[in-house]
């Protein structure tokens, strides 16, 4: 029973872990190579890693796409290694009012300044893009840019400063929430309980009296 | 559509969070009067002064300034939009 308990908590840490992950803003130090118009036919899967239509357009079946491809720089364990470079690729659509919550609605803005920095590898733009979302090549989900910043060269190193304000935040949240909880069983639950057990313990009582009352019914009809 | 939806959840949501806070703040108000009402009076647990006492100070709290303060679970997610909004776009 405690090994259930366990596994379930553990899986429920790691699907919040990959929630965050997904939904929470990463920067990448790239180089814009291109910009692309996608005609994309989703899947029913990898439409769940696709935003929706512009905010001002209706949702059809399948629609047009724009895609920002780059050269970044690899890093690994949070940023703090740096790689070679490799090839990305950044769907770039409106999140609008709906999940996750950036509230885009500037896609062919973006579209516009990344166009502006498309640059070579012999005269290269550096520049910083913010997005969300992971990059799947077997099931085709691409993560969303959500800005691009041009910044002096390619040793800028990136610090999540809304990342570390956000776990700041969920902690305190969650201090907070374990506090009402505690205030509310301490307050509510437990005099319940209290009352609960002090009629349980009434109530036998009134049993075992009565129980007793038969017993001795029973007992004056035996012969002495 | 998406925006009235939004609205609306998210009103549902706030709310729900505004009511959990005030129930725990009038929890823990109640639970000051009565823990300092215990240390002036320590024999006395349970008389009409004590529930006067009592009563009163959370009369104070209702019509108080920290009781407005909550309204603010209102006010800062809608700020905090507002300003993903502006530097997002």
């Amino acid at each position: 029973m405690r090994n259930i308990r366990r596994i379930l908590r553990i899986t429920l840490f790691v699907l919040f872990g990959m929630l965050l992950h997904y939904a929470l803003p990463q920067k990448d130090v790239a180089r814009i190579t291109g910009t692309d118009t996608i005609r994309q036919d989703f899947s029913s899967f990898n439409r769940w890693f696709f935003a929706q239509a512009d905010s001002g357009n209706v949702e059809a079946e399948n629609r047009d796409v724009l895609f920002i491809t780059v050269v970044r720089q690899q890093t690994y364990l949070f940023g703090l290694i740096r790689g070679g470079d490799d090839v990305m690729v950044y769907r770039n659509e409106d999140t609008g009012w709906i999940w996750p919550p950036y509230f885009k609605f500037d896609t062919r803005d973006l579209q516009g300044e990344a166009q502006d920095l498309v640059s070579t590898a012999e005269a290269p733009k550096w520049v910083t893009i913010t997005h969300y979302g992971w990059r799947n090549r077997f099931f085709t989900i691409f993560p969303n840019a959500i800005a691009v910043k041009q910044i002096d060269g390619s040793d800028y190193r990136p610090f999540p400063w809304f990342n570390l304000f956000f776990f700041v935040f969920l902690t305190i949240g969650g201090l907070f929430i374990r506090a009402m909880w505690m205030q509310f069983r301490e307050r509510t639950l437990d005099p319940i309980a209290d009352r609960a057990g002090d009629k349980l313990d009434h109530v036998n009582a009134d049993i075992a009296k009565r129980r007793g009352r038969i017993r001795r019914w029973l007992d004056s009809w035996k012969t002495k | 559509m998406a925006f009235i939806r939004l609205i609306v959840f998210g009103f549902l949501a706030m709310s729900v969070v505004y009511l959990c806070i005030s129930i725990y703040s009038r929890s823990i108000r109640r639970e000051r009067l009565e823990d300092r009402w215990a240390e002036n009076h320590p024999e006395d647990v349970e008389s009409a002064e004590r529930r006067t006492y009592i009563k009163d100070g959370m009369v104070k709290y209702e019509s108080g300034f920290r009781k407005k303060l909550i309204v603010l679970v209102y006010v800062i997610p809608t700020i905090v939009v507002g300003t993903i909004l502006y530097f997002v776009n």
